[in-house]
């Protein structure tokens, strides 16, 4: 005999006392298992079912809720802009004005307004047909509102200097905040080139004498819609994408 | 007698007595690899049982002919083998307790029955097939979910776990 076949004959011989035979009933076992399988098929069919609609529920409920659109807080621009927290999405949003694209001043609530409202961060995101600014106010926001003119081109006048500014993108959107400064409380970036699609570039006109002016760099026609949010207190500016 | 590809076929289709004849004459192969992955006699009945339901529920997921049909299954048995081990995590005890006994009091265990003990299910599992179930190389590979190299060098190794001066041409 071969050592091989002495190797796997005494093998065997173990196998054979570790497993004995099976008894003579799990063939029946197993056919009456097998007969009474197919209904809980249905089972596992209603169960993925189930499983899919939790999903789509919590999906459902993530993307309402919004927790992974945040805006990004600091931009690709020559200095970050401060970040201030939360995020816009804190509190919840109320029903959105439509979209505009002429000129609109949008004014605060009635609660009281600081003389001299401190413009503490700027700041951007992207979203879906979208992009979005956040202006924050770190002790209130201006009694006056803010004011949005879209304009033809990319070349804004009113700097104290005279000259224009100018911004990136094909349009643009000058936001004019009276009643407030962008040198208290702020000390980010006063250029931020985004480098999304749409909002191409924020950039400070002016910040003078209690006036503070940005120019929004836009692709596309200048559409926007405004509104404020609170707690903490800030201004939000969606700049509507080109279809 | 119906032909294994015909009833194949209509066990995919649905049909249980199909499938149940197919199955039957694996059931013993199954048992006796069961048997020796969870070293409890009574255990590896139940597993060859759950193994059997959940063949019939995923037949539509073999792959090949009627011929794959036995590592197919086989490499099921073995996964609630696994699973068994796994979750019912109080058989560990109950082997140990049954096996400790049982290997002092046989004093005519060999030195290949107390090396086998000391092997882990999975290293026992290429073994199995190969000797003791004699099934080709590429259907052990089929059953490990390995390729025919790496099923004959996972022979090799567990053999030479139990006999350290086997050659491969003595294994092979």
């Amino acid at each position: 005999m071969s050592p091989n076949e002495d190797f796997r004959r005494e093998l065997n011989n173990v196998f054979d006392e570790v497993t004995g035979s099976p008894s003579p009933a799990l063939r029946d076992r197993v056919r009456s298992a097998i007969t009474e399988a197919p209904a809980e098929r249905s089972t596992y069919w209603i169960a993925a079912v189930a499983a899919c609609l939790i999903t789509a529920l919590i999906v459902g409920i993530l993307y309402v809720n919004n927790p992974f659109r945040r805006p990004v807080p600091v931009g690709p621009g020559p200095t970050p802009s401060p970040i201030v927290s939360p995020s816009p999405e804190v509190s919840p949003t109320p029903s959105l004005p439509p979209f505009i694209c002429s000129a609109d001043t949008v004014q605060p609530g009635q609660q009281s307004h600081p003389p001299t409202a401190y413009i503490s961060g700027v700041r951007h995101a992207q979203q879906v047909g979208y992009d979005r600014l956040v202006i924050d106010f770190s002790n209130g926001t201006s009694e006056k509102g803010v004011e949005l003119i879209p304009q033809t081109g990319t070349s804004f006048d009113g700097a104290p200097s005279g000259q224009p500014t100018v911004t990136k993108g094909t349009n643009g959107i000058k936001v004019i905040i009276r009643d407030a400064d962008m040198h208290t409380s702020y000390d980010g970036s006063r250029d931020i080139v985004t480098g999304y699609a749409t909002l191409v570039e924020i950039k400070q006109i002016e910040d003078f004498e209690a006036t503070v002016a940005l120019g929004l760099g836009v692709n596309g026609p200048a559409c926007y819609r405004a509104f404020y949010l609170t707690g903490p207190d800030r201004f939000v500016i969606d700049v509507q994408a080109a279809s | 007698m119906e032909q294994r590809p015909q009833a194949l076929a209509r066990a995919v289709e649905g049909d249980a007595d199909s499938f149940s004849r197919l199955i039957e004459p694996l059931l013993d192969p199954a048992y006796r690899l069961a048997a020796v992955m969870l070293a409890d006699r009574s255990a590896a009945e139940d597993a060859v049982q759950e193994a059997s339901i959940k063949a019939w529920r995923r037949l539509k997921q073999l792959r090949g002919d009627a011929t794959s049909l036995r590592p197919w299954f086989l490499s099921i048995v073995a996964n609630e083998c696994r699973m068994y081990r796994r979750t019912r995590w109080w058989n560990v005890i109950k082997l140990a307790e049954v096996r400790a006994p049982e290997t002092e009091a046989r004093e005519s265990h060999t030195d290949l029955h107390r090396a086998l003990l000391r092997l882990s299910p999975d290293e026992c599992m290429p073994l199995v097939l190969h000797f003791y179930l004699d099934l080709p190389l590429d259907e052990v590979a089929k059953a490990l979910g390995v390729s025919a190299s790496a099923a004959k060098s996972r022979i090799y190794r567990a053999a030479k776990r139990l006999r350290g001066d086997l050659t491969m041409e003595e294994v092979f």
